[in-house]
């Protein structure tokens, strides 16, 4: 009954504390929130990149030219160790064939193709990737991995556009990690403040309470709370916000690169499981800057 | 329930505040700590709650050496001492009734049952009908009497009061005093700081001296009356 009275008690402190400096906690609860919101924004942003990446892995097929003098044969058993070395499907494209696709693709112009003294395009062989190496890494090691077949000349598979996805999808990690380090550093410092002032303004009435015999642990836990409270609802104001920002964004992102995603569309900035880490990163930042502001300036 | 042997209290640089304090006070007793100002009376009620340390000596309350009692054991041994002050230390902004239930919300006392102990307590300072109020809009009488239901609600043995009418004018100076005396009469140990010499003469308890940090007379009420009527 103590306990749940106890506990009853420093909610109600907790909140009357909010209740007590609305301004104060207003605009400290808005800057955490703008610092979670960007750090989610730059998360998800991240997330939605290494989707685009992932559909584009998907797309690409590793295309690897043969030399013109590999008989039928050798094509054979290269594609065979191509299989069996990256367990994938591999299909021959003989010249003539890869002549005739070329062709169909230049559409009017490709009868031109047929005045060609003699068939310029290599055999080819078309590796289509398994999922687990439908990645930028996995992709350029594969290539490098193939090039050194005997008998490939080259190796094709979009390198580029992969290769410049990644890069972004890098920086945005990497920003991610440095956001979230400012993030949590203002966090802190932004609740641990205002609990200085809350500290000092409710200096009366903790002498009170240790008058009465308050233990030190009493007179501690609604601050503990009151930060972790300021946390948590920054959390929340940040989430509405990107929910908000999927909402008005997400459309158009989608259309931007429906030809790389097709119809089933962009993956979502924020996924569940992406907004409980949101919160409880809140919550405990909150928590973490009460723990040193109730440290370092309650003196009880 | 309380005994003070051979205590000393001094600040660095200072003389000693309390020089060698002898002091026994029984369970269920009144006593008057009398002296000019600067004579010690606060610092030596302040040993008692463990608001300040003892520099040298030993101060027993009841059966617990709080000179050498933990830090962290010290809000319990509070909780059996109420204190009042000569300047109230209420808070503002909250009702007579949130003032007094502050020190069961810190024993954990439920809701309903604090709000039933702090209408009792009221009742029988007679503030029961301003427990809505806040208190700035009391008298200083009345706020004097919210202090000491506080100070009284959780049941303690012992009741410390600092110059507790030192604000007050005469009438409510003497509606306070019947309060702790009525206090004293259902059994707590009660223990009053004042340089006021005409409680001493109107109430007759016994009156123990301080002067210069020394403990100067311990008399009972009349004869400390009697020497107070003499000039």
């Amino acid at each position: 009954m103590s306990i749940l009275a106890k506990t009853a008690y420093f909610w109600r402190s907790a909140a009357s504390g909010l209740r007590h400096a609305p301004f104060v906690h207003f605009v400290a609860v808005t800057t955490i929130a703008i610092a979670l919101f960007s750090a989610g924004l730059a998360r998800g942003l991240g997330h939605l990149v290494d989707g685009l990446l992932g559909s584009l892995g998907g797309e690409v097929q590793v295309t690897v030219y043969l030399s013109p003098e590999l008989d039928e044969e050798s094509a054979v058993v290269l594609r065979q160790r191509m299989e069996a070395a990256t367990g994938g499907t591999v299909t021959v494209v003989p010249p003539e064939a890869a002549l005739e696709r070329l062709a169909t693709e230049l559409g009017d112009l490709g009868e031109a193709l047929a005045h060609l003294p003699e068939n310029p395009l290599p055999p080819s062989l078309e590796l289509e990737v398994p999922r687990e190496r439908r990645t930028p890494g996995a992709l350029k090691a594969l290539a490098e991995e193939l090039r050194a077949l005997p008998g490939v000349t080259g190796v094709d598979y979009g390198e580029e556009a992969v290769a410049r996805l990644s890069s972004i999808s890098r920086a945005l990690g990497y920003g991610g990690w440095v956001g979230f380090a400012v993030v949590m550093m203002a966090t802190v410092a932004i609740v641990a403040a205002t609990l200085q002032l809350a500290i000092y303004a409710r200096r009366e009435e903790i002498e009170i309470q240790k008058l009465v015999g308050a233990t030190d642990r009493f007179v501690k836990v609604p601050f503990l709370i009151e930060g972790f409270l300021q946390g948590l609802l920054g959390a929340v104001v940040a989430l509405v916000g990107l929910l908000a920002f999927e909402r008005l964004v997400g459309p158009g992102l989608s259309s931007l690169f429906a030809f790389l995603v097709g119809r089933g569309g962009l993956v979502p900035l924020l996924e569940p499981k992406q907004a409980l880490e949101l919160l409880v990163t809140g919550g405990a930042l909150g928590l973490g800057g009460s723990f040193i502001a109730v440290g370092r300036f309650l003196r009880v | 329930m309380i005994q003070m042997f051979h205590v000393y209290k001094a600040y660095p640089g200072d003389p000693p505040v309390l020089s060698d304090i002898n002091l026994h006070v029984e369970k269920g007793e009144f006593v008057f700590l009398t002296g000019p100002s600067g004579a010690g009376k606060t610092t030596l009620l302040k040993l008692v709650f463990c608001a300040e340390k003892a520099t040298k000596g030993q101060i027993l309350v009841g059966g617990r050496n709080v000179a050498r009692i933990r830090e962290s054991a010290v809000p319990y041994l509070r909780r059996n001492i109420g204190v009042v002050f000569q300047d109230f230390k209420l808070l503002p902004h909250r009702t007579v009734e949130d003032n007094v239930a502050f020190a069961l919300d810190v024993l954990g006392v439920p809701r309903a049952e604090a709000r039933e102990r702090v209408h009792r307590m009221l009742k029988l300072v007679g503030l029961q009908h301003k427990a809505g109020s806040l208190p700035l809009r009391l008298s200083g009488g009345e706020q004097q009497r919210v202090v000491i239901a506080r100070a009284l609600v959780n049941d303690p043995t012992i009741l410390l009061a600092d110059e507790p009418t030192g604000n007050l004018d005469p009438a409510l100076t003497v509606e306070i005093m019947d309060l702790l005396m009525d206090v004293n009469v259902r059994g707590t140990t009660v223990m009053v700081a004042t340089h006021d010499n005409t409680l001493l003469q109107r109430y007759q308890k016994r009156t123990v001296r301080l002067e210069r940090g020394m403990l100067v007379s311990d008399e009972d009420g009349v004869k400390a009356a009697r020497r107070l009527a003499l000039g």
